[in-house]
């Protein structure tokens, strides 16, 4: 059994982060390559981080502009007859 | 857009009301999205969401312009949801079945795509899990989790609206994940 790097799962969140330097991502994609584990936990990440990223979009009521206006502090609106 | 957004909250700050509402519609989709994520529930969202406008409105001549308004926006947002998670009661808090009725809201929505049933629900299904998941973390952590997957917003913008260093979103943005991980690794 080889030994994991002790910073490898640091490794793995930069790469994710977009911050992983060269030098560290060849360690990264070596150790991956050899290490049956990290490989699975690096997978479960990027698969979490789909399920995230791919979550749908609710939208909110179709009056909700309408909403937050009737609700502004009302003084304000004479100065608009101002203009 | 940054330079229309500019325009208008010059208008809002001479009084012109009318302006914002220009605004709203820019923002309303990703502000109610952000306070949803956080709060797992779209009643809740659609409430804190008005109020984050509402006190952004308000608030318009604190507004730094140096500052990127939605970063301003979502972190008002941001922290009236942390606010609003922390007045819940603990029971409340642990009956998030509420998001049971959610699911009903959302499967008619997603009823109009042309998945089957099957799949639709599958997705549904899914999308429950990760809601919930989202919903376990502890706040300092969902708030990175949300800015950075659903606004997808950048680690610099979310040191921003945050008022973290660069540095502890990461470390909070890389705990997330992994208890992310944990919930939804194996499915």
């Amino acid at each position: 059994m080889m030994k994991c790097p002790s910073n490898i799962i640091e490794l793995m969140h930069n790469y994710l982060d977009e911050e992983i330097s060269p030098q560290d991502e060849l360690i990264l994609r070596d150790h991956l390559h050899e290490c049956a584990k990290c490989s699975q936990h690096f997978n479960d990440l990027k698969k979490t981080v789909a399920f995230i990223q791919h979550s749908s979009h609710l939208v909110p009521s179709d009056d909700f502009t309408a909403k937050v206006m009737a609700r502004l502090p009302k003084e304000k609106k004479t100065i608009r007859l101002g203009r | 857009m940054e330079q229309l957004v500019k325009n208008r909250i010059k208008a809002i700050k001479k009084g012109d009301q009318n302006a914002y509402a220009e605004i709203v519609e820019i923002y309303k989709n990703k502000v109610y999205q952000l306070c949803y994520r956080m709060l797992g529930n779209r009643h809740e969202a659609e409430d804190v969401a008005q109020e984050a406008f509402i006190r952004a409105y308000i608030n318009i001549h604190t507004y730094n312009p140096d500052m990127k308004f939605s970063s301003w926006l979502y972190r008002i947002a941001t922290n009236l949801s942390i606010d609003r998670i922390r007045k819940k009661k603990p029971d409340f808090y642990l009956d998030a079945e509420v998001s049971g009725t959610d699911g009903l809201t959302m499967y008619s929505q997603l009823a109009s795509t042309e998945a089957s049933p099957e799949d639709t629900l599958e997705s549904l299904e899914l999308q429950e899990i990760v809601q919930k998941a989202i919903l376990k973390l502890p706040e300092k952590y969902r708030s990175v989790i949300v800015l950075k997957y659903i606004e997808e917003l950048s680690l610099q913008e979310i040191s921003e609206i945050l008022d973290l260093p660069v540095g502890t979103v990461k470390t909070r943005l890389h705990r997330g994940r992994e208890a992310l991980r944990k919930q939804l690794g194996h499915l």
